[in-house]
């Protein structure tokens, strides 16, 4: 075994380094694209060499991880279950571009995280249960330049690195099941929802410090658990949850010097990286002081969280209702008074998280088309799910222009809003896979002046999203290589029509059954700087996924 | 000899291909020569149907048209499990009892893989609880949607699959029900359960060589059934000289070894073995019925199915181009000692060859344990179940193949058997690895193609 070890880290270091070398050295897109295309076709050219076929041999086998730690340890411990993964993940700007709208964007690397995860369960006996997720992150992006325009770390560390409790112990609790109940109480995450996209998948905030390149397979990892009970009852085909969580978690937003911190987001990052109150959230763009921020209080029993979920499943069809009394995600910005200085008068801001109402639906189906053109039969699925939110918060700017003419008001509106989508899957011939996926977002009795509120439409009075998705394993390639394709347009109306297009092009190869990688091209095109996607024109990116199991 | 010739005939016109042939073919007759198989197939073993013995004509019913059923015309009016003499299409529904996973409730750990023709090697191991909700005779006179057995996977090897769920409600189909299967998912990176389109049912799963329709069986009434003749098989799945011993698991969480050449494709109690160990087989094609499967991407499928029992030790599986596309071998036992009349038999391990892209992939079910599911315990055969990420039955396997050349061997082509019926052909590629795993008693990688 040890004389084999170097053998199969010279396999594996030789034609990444290459690869690597070749990507971070790439100054164009064109060029950039012809590495990834390259990466993706080196498999298959290198497996003619029977070389390389007597490494995938012994890469496909080759689980140190497995075989030295956590095995071994569960050999001597009973009851106990580990697994490990290590990850690295890392995204390359193509666009060397550096103003963009407010952001000094000085930087190429928009991340480059490594992450370690140990996911511990013993079992006290079959039905009692403690599970424990160790999260170790470190963001190398914040230490590998000397970027202007990368400071986010100063604000919040958790960018840079995970070196908190509440962040490495991701996830803690006690599980007790019977056939009919679960109870489950403990930090934990829970998702509702089955789309692409988070549509009744509210329970848990989330860190969204990857903006609009946030995929729903990330959202394992950016869901901030809470400590909460969870207790399930099931009977037959019915199962009804409810939640009770005591705990409260803010989002995390890509905030002043994140990569991908808003170019729409005022002030300048020449100004904002030396300004410590707007860097601590006590004064904004305007000047305006910031005052402590209204939270939750978990020894406040009347501001606990409570959800509750019921769940049937009738044949083809299963359907669900869902309702979360829940605090609002990002706090109101609410004004509640103002003040002069040497610069004019200005308003005194008070955040608070305020409460919401959510009513959600989801629903699927599934049939077997026949006779159909070319193809014969074809077997779909259709998804449906949506949430109604009743008071959500939204930024009025038109009201808060008048506060701070001198007029009443606290510069905050309520709204309800409603985000539904239906999706429909298809499963083609060779293994194609096909999602076509609406997705529509509403805000009621809206106004152009209004901000962002939870749900809502973005900057309009509605969006729409069609997105589609479409995948295929390559055969030759035993299937172990996965290429995909996500479009999403993001439609507007009644102002803005068109806000650009999401296009994200995907290779996965399975390198081993315990080490997988991949490669994606994302690109923003469409819409003007102001538009969702049309702010992020130079942020176009290519981005390496290394994950290995064990 | 001429029969072991194996050449694509697409490249008969090129002249230095031909050349190659001639020499390949030439390593081929001379390796053959020299070592010879490690078992030779008994021709006198397989028998049209003109040269069958009394005993099998005897069980035959040769009838192609027999009486239907009153209510639903295209089942047979004889009642299942029926009683000799038994026509083709009898057989075939006979064989719907012996379905890759038993057809009857149980739990097992089932430990698969696949092996590349570079040697690269996968494997997972999943726990099966299977529900059984109807005995193979309700199964064909149920409704068309009728939901006959569930099936629940849990997914515990390896580490990036640990926690994947996948519940299977199989449904009988009819000409107006075509949906076979309600299929849901659970993605432990995702936590969600999600109903998933139902799988093609002629399409391998990734990265294996066998099907869907491969897994839960074909409905009897989907295909025409005829009778070719009766063969003897010596030999099923072969196990490399490199693995002389295979460790399996009891239903109580103990582990055995057994002996791989000792194993016999029957199991030991089988009572019906000939003198000479073989297994006498009845040889039954049935081609997909078009009113039923327009668009099947299969063109037949021939059965060796045991002559007492009908259980079906060897399968063969022809595209819709008429080639042959997969082989399937088995080894069972009698897993259920409750039901009589070999009705008891399940499939331990199944092993399939694509021949096409050189694919070898296994299936092994480990620590078989009947189980009666208990009104409770039926709760875990609904999606919503699969959120709770609770392995109820921890069997445990270790069955896997440690090492590339432990996998299993191809099966044997059985070249010149009903060479009418069996296009039998592979590429010179295949062929030559084939050649060199038979002389080396285990998988060769590195072949001189």
């Amino acid at each position: 075994m040890s004389k084999m070890c170097p053998m199969r880290l010279r396999y594996l270091c030789e034609p990444l380094h290459n690869i690597l070398l070749l990507i971070t050295c790439c100054h164009s897109r064109k060029i950039s694209i012809l590495a990834v295309v390259l990466l993706c076709t080196l498999s298959g050219a290198a497996r003619a060499e029977s070389g390389f076929a007597a490494f995938e041999r012994s890469l496909a086998t080759f689980d140190p991880g497995g075989q030295y730690l956590t095995k071994p340890i569960e050999r001597y411990v009973s009851g106990l279950s580990l697994n490990g993964t290590l990850m690295f993940w890392s995204d390359y700007l193509l666009s060397d571009k550096d103003d963009i709208g407010f952001r000094d964007r000085d930087f190429r690397t928009a991340q480059m995280q490594s992450l370690f995860e140990i996911d511990v369960s013993y079992h006290f006996s079959p039905n009692f249960e403690l599970n424990s997720i160790i999260h170790l992150l470190h963001d190398g992006a914040y230490d590998i330049s000397s970027s202007d325009g990368l400071y986010a770390d100063r604000v919040d560390d958790s960018f840079r690195r995970y070196n908190s409790f509440e962040r490495i112990a991701r996830e803690l609790y006690l599980s007790y099941r019977t056939s009919t109940l679960d109870v489950v109480l403990g930090k934990q995450q829970i998702a509702w929802g089955k789309m692409d996209g988070q549509f009744i998948d509210a329970i848990n905030s989330m860190d969204f410090r990857e903006s609009v390149q946030i995929e729903p397979s990330d959202y394992e990892l950016r869901r901030l658990p809470m400590w909460m009970a969870n207790l399930t009852y099931y009977f037959g085909d019915v199962s009804l949850n409810v939640l009770w969580i005591p705990d409260f978690e803010p989002n995390l937003n890509p905030t002043y010097g994140a990569p991908w911190s808003s170019p729409l987001l005022p002030p300048a990052d020449a100004e904002a990286r030396n300004d410590q109150l707007l860097l601590n959230g006590r004064r904004n763009a305007a000047g305006d002081r910031v005052v402590q921020t209204q939270r939750p209080d978990w020894k406040n029993i009347s501001d606990h969280q409570i959800a509750a979920r019921l769940d049937i499943a009738s044949g083809a069809l299963t359907w669900g209702l869902v309702y979360y009394y829940a605090w609002e995600r990002d706090a109101a910005p609410f004004v509640i008074g103002r003040f002069d200085d040497a610069s004019g008068e200005h308003l005194l801001i008070e955040p608070s998280y305020e409460r919401l109402h959510h009513f959600g639906i989801t629903s699927d189906y599934a049939q077997v088309a026949t006779g159909v053109p070319l193809i014969g039969s074809l077997p779909m699925v259709f998804r449906a799910e949506a949430l109604y939110t009743k008071d959500a918060h939204f930024v009025d700017y038109q009201n808060l222009a008048v506060v701070r003419a001198g007029g009443s008001g606290n510069g905050v509106s309520k709204h309800d809003t409603l985000r539904a989508a239906l999706a429909f899957e298809f499963a083609f011939p060779d293994k194609i896979s096909v999602i076509f996926q609406p997705s529509f977002y509403y805000t009621f009795n809206w106004n152009d002046s209004l901000g962002v509120g939870f749900g809502g439409a973005i900057a309009d009075e509605w969006n729409f999203a069609p997105v589609f998705f479409i995948s295929r394993p390559v055969e030759s390639t035993r299937d172990r290589l996965l290429l995909s394709l996500k479009l999403t347009p993001y439609l507007s109306g009644p102002n803005r029509n068109y806000q650009g297009t999401k296009t994200k092009l995907m290779a996965s190869y399975e390198f081993s059954p315990f080490i997988n990688g991949s490669f994606i091209y994302t690109d923003y095109s469409g819409g003007d700087s102001d538009d969702l996607f049309g702010q992020y024109h130079h942020y176009d990116n290519i981005g390496i996924e290394l994950q290995y199991q064990f | 000899m001429r029969q072991l010739l194996v050449f694509d005939q697409n490249l008969s016109t090129h002249v230095v291909d031909w050349i190659n042939c001639v020499l390949l073919l030439g390593l081929i007759v001379f390796t053959v020569d020299v070592n010879g198989e490690a078992n030779p197939v008994k021709k006198e073993g397989w028998r049209a149907i003109d040269q069958l013995s009394r005993w099998e004509r005897e069980r035959i019913d040769f009838r192609i048209d027999t009486p239907r059923d009153s209510k639903t015309g295209y089942l047979p009016a004889e009642p299942f499990p029926f009683t000799a003499p038994y026509t083709a299409e009898e057989m075939g529904y006979r064989m719907m009892e012996f379905t890759h996973t038993a057809r009857w409730s149980h739990v097992m750990a089932d430990t698969f893989g696949a092996i590349t023709k570079a040697g690269y090697l996968s494997q997972s191991t999943a726990v099966s609880m299977i529900g059984q909700e109807l005995s193979t005779q309700e199964h064909i006179h149920a409704e068309p949607g009728a939901v006959h057995a569930r099936h629940m996977y849990y997914y515990i090897y390896p580490p990036k699959n640990d926690g994947i769920q996948e519940l299977w409600s199989l449904r009988r189909t009819g000409l107006e029900s075509p949906v076979k299967l309600d299929y849901f998912a659970y993605t432990p990176s995702l936590r969600r359960v999600r109903r998933q389109p139902p799988p093609r049912r002629d399409t391998p799963f990734p990265g294996l060589a066998q099907s869907f329709d491969d897994i839960i069986g074909l409905e009897s009434w989907e295909f025409d059934w005829r009778l070719i003749g009766a063969d003897a098989l010596y030999e099923t799945v072969r196990f490399p000289n490199t693995r002389p011993k295979i460790t399996l698991a009891k239903p109580n969480g103990g582990f055995y070894e057994l002996d791989t050449d000792l194993i016999k494709p029957m199991g030991e109690s089988y009572p019906f073995y000939r003198q000479d160990g073989g297994i006498d087989c009845f040889v039954v094609v049935a081609t997909p019925n078009r009113e039923w499967l327009p668009d099947y991407k299969v063109s037949k499928i021939i059965y060796w199915l045991d002559e007492h029992y009908f259980y079906p030790l060897r399968v063969e599986t022809y595209d819709g181009n008429g080639d042959l596309k997969t082989i399937e071998v088995r080894l069972a036992k009698q897993e259920n000692k409750a039901l009589p009349e070999g009705h008891g038999y399940a499939g331990i391990l199944a092993v399939y060859f694509h021949t096409q892209l050189d694919l070898i992939s296994y299936s092994l079910h480990d620590a078989h344990m009947v189980k009666e599911w208990g009104e409770e315990d039926l709760i875990q055969f609904t999606p919503d179940f699969m959120r709770r990420r609770w392995l109820k039955y921890p069997q445990k396997s270790q069955a896997m193949v440690s090492s590339p050349e432990e996998f299993y061997m191809r099966p044997r082509l059985l070249k010149g058997k009903f060479s009418d019926e069996r296009p039998v052909s592979v590429s010179l590629a295949i062929a030559a690895r084939i050649a060199a795993q038979d002389k080396a008693g285990h998988l060769v990688f590195d072949v001189d193609e």
